[in-house]
């Protein structure tokens, strides 16, 4: 158990910068995620504090001690790589007792840690089974164990989901969550997925371009995203964007797009005149009401528990999505109801939120 | 189970078509040398599918060393196999730490030493003969066995690291970052982790410097001349210096000295297929 912190941290691949001076911090026991699309940085930033990558600048820290110029294998941190990465020579249980192999631990305590972690794992019945042997879950699952036995400081997870098909990816998140649960080992866990993000993470570093776009809890970035990418990233599906300018008059105030169409505004967010990006996700939109945005139906999508809406509104196409079942066809008109308080509005040059 | 169409067959006759000649081809000479060594002195030129008195004295012959070229048969022999043997372990060694550290330690100047491997091909290998055989003339090791092994390991050599590299190359890299994590130095890493790995390639590349060694005739005759040094390929040379060469024994010490390729090939065969790497990291 550790806390890890970064510090104005820079990685350069030649004469190209990948990551300009990232800091912050990660508590003891936390489950952060890092996430962003792919090229941002964040495996970098993960393999620079498993030391697999130099550090071109800044200082890594974990427990408060910087370990930039510590090897590796003595910063006392264990990875879950995205290709398993077991040795195919050696059977489940020697994998997972490798490192204790080279510790020189007592040979009792190795075994009594392995079935420990065979056990936590499910893992019992294929210790002396070959990798080459396994399903993909299973193997991601010896993996794991690999890094459990260790009893490491802080645990990294490289993407150790997207080799696995979308039914298991499920089951295998809910694992590592409840092995975190139960562990409450620190950990640092890299995705591009932001549904895996918002569903572990006790926070969420967002990064983009080697920077980083916001730090938060899952539901505060879902609820005030400090920008434009981070409310288009968090999501699915993704808030809908319309670009526009604010107009204020007689005590109302909205913002008129392409087309004249005019998205109520609910708060003072914006000066009139002001050219911003209009974001609204798409449950918090319903059909109906007075003062209506008109739209047309373009494609209705069931799934069962709930209704997902193609919609064009003046030049903008817009998400929307029901609990109910509408009884609505392609083609319709109807009118789309904004919710004002939970719109967010962006600054259309600087991407940065505009506070009501 | 389908009938096969016309194409299939069309495909395995033509296949056939190649084979039959070229099994063919390589088949007679061999089954030509068994002939000579199960037929007496005075038939052995009779030119006849079977010999009609075979007999094994050919072998009492050689193996009882019953004749002036083949006094030394066994200590000859002996030599062969030392020779090629330690030519095998020394170029495995010296291509296997060289692959390991170009291709997995990414050392300074690899690709270089790849491209010189290279270069060296363009040399024919009769070429450094003569510059062989001064440099062994200089190191004083002329008539010395050591002569011939190092001669065959440098000419061995620049293939097999440039195998053993590709070889590395396709190992994953994360094993080597997962075993760093896991605290392996990295002599650990080549041991318990490469080593293992990298099996098959080892057996293929030793399989391969092994029989050059053995098969090796030009640099034997020039570094070694003592009937107690030369290799049993010199040996088998120096029948047809007489005017009447005893062509039935030539024959049988050859068909002798082909079977231990024969037999190293088939007992590593199982080496020589790939698939140990299965498993390893998802494809």
């Amino acid at each position: 158990m550790a806390s890890v912190s970064f510090h104005d941290i820079e990685k350069n691949f030649g004469t190209t910068k990948v990551i300009h001076g990232i800091s912050f911090d990660i508590k003891d026991g936390e489950f952060m995620v890092l996430v962003g699309p792919s090229g941002c940085g964040k495996s970098t930033l993960l393999r620079m504090l498993a030391g697999l990558e130099e550090i071109s600048g800044g200082t890594i820290a974990i427990d408060g001690k910087v370990v930039n110029d510590i090897e590796s294998k003595d910063r006392d941190i264990a990875m879950v790589f995205q290709s398993y990465a077991l040795y195919p020579h050696m059977t489940v249980g020697d994998n997972m007792a490798f490192s204790l192999k080279l510790r020189k631990a007592d040979a009792k305590v190795t075994a009594e840690r392995v079935a420990n972690a065979a056990k936590i794992l499910n893992l019992d019945p294929y210790l002396a089974r070959f990798p080459r042997e396994l399903s993909g879950g299973q193997r991601q699952r010896v993996a794991m164990g690999r890094a459990i036995v260790r009893d490491p400081k802080v645990f990294l997870f490289d993407e150790p989901l997207s080799n696995l098909d979308a039914k298991l990816r499920v089951a295998m998140r809910a694992e590592i969550k409840a092995l975190h649960q139960r562990l409450k080992t620190t950990t640092v866990y890299v995705t591009h997925d932001q549904v895996e993000a918002m569903t572990m993470a006790d926070r969420i570093v967002v990064m983009h371009d080697g920077r980083i776009e916001q730090i938060g809890e899952p539901l505060e970035l879902y609820d005030r995203p400090d920008n434009l990418f981070v409310a288009q990233f968090i999501g699915s599906p993704a808030m809908n964007i319309v670009s526009g300018t604010v107009r204020r008059a007689n005590g109302g105030a909205w913002v008129e797009a392409a087309g004249g169409v005019r998205w109520p505004l609910g708060h003072t967010a914006g000066a009139d005149g002001q050219a911003v990006a209009y974001g609204v996700r798409p449950e918090h939109l319903s059909l109906g009401g007075s003062s209506a945005v008109p739209a047309e139906i373009i494609v209705v999508e069931p799934t069962g528990a709930e209704t997902e809406l193609l919609v064009q509104a003046g030049e903008a196409q817009i998400v929307l999505v029901t609990h109910g079942r509408p009884v609505v066809n392609p083609g319709d008109k109807i009118g789309l109801a904004v919710d004002p308080a939970m719109v967010h509005v962006f600054d259309q040059k600087t991407g940065a939120r505009i506070a009501a | 189970m389908k009938l096969p169409t016309l194409k299939d067959v069309t495909t395995e006759a033509k296949l056939l078509l190649i084979g039959i000649p070229v099994l063919l081809w390589t088949l007679i000479p061999v089954y030509h040398l068994f002939l000579f060594s199960i037929s007496p002195k005075e038939s052995a030129f009779a030119g006849k599918l079977w010999p009609d008195h075979p007999t094994l004295h050919n072998f009492e012959v050689v193996f009882g060393q019953k004749h002036y070229y083949l006094s030394h048969f066994w200590l000859q022999l002996w030599n062969s196999l030392l020779i090629a043997v330690t030519v095998g372990l020394l170029t495995l060694f010296v291509a296997t730490c060289a692959a390991f550290a170009i291709s997995r330690l990414k050392v300074k100047g690899g690709r270089t030493i790849m491209n010189l491997a290279l270069f060296t091909y363009f040399i024919p290998a009769a070429f450094l003969a003569v510059p062989m055989y001064k440099t062994m003339g200089n190191y004083g090791l002329l008539n010395n066995q050591w002569a011939l092994i190092l001669a065959m390991v440098t000419i061995a050599a620049p293939y097999s690291i440039w195998v053993l590299k590709q070889a590395s190359d396709k190992l994953p890299y994360e094993l080597d970052e997962a075993a760093r994590m896991d605290g392996a130095t990295p002599l650990q890493l080549f041991r318990l982790v490469y080593l293992p790995l990298m099996m098959p390639s080892l057996v293929a590349i030793g399989t391969y410097a092994l029989l050059l060694a053995w098969n090796e005739y030009l640099y034997a005759f020039l570094l070694l001349s003592n009937d107690r040094q030369i290799t049993l390929s010199v040996a088998l040379g120096n029948f047809l210096a007489a005017d009447d060469s005893p062509w039935e024994l030539l024959m049988t010490v050859g068909l002798i000295y082909a079977l231990p390729p024969a037999a190293i090939y088939y007992a590593f065969k199982r080496y020589m297929v790939g698939g140990l790497t299965a498993g390893a990291v998802k494809s």
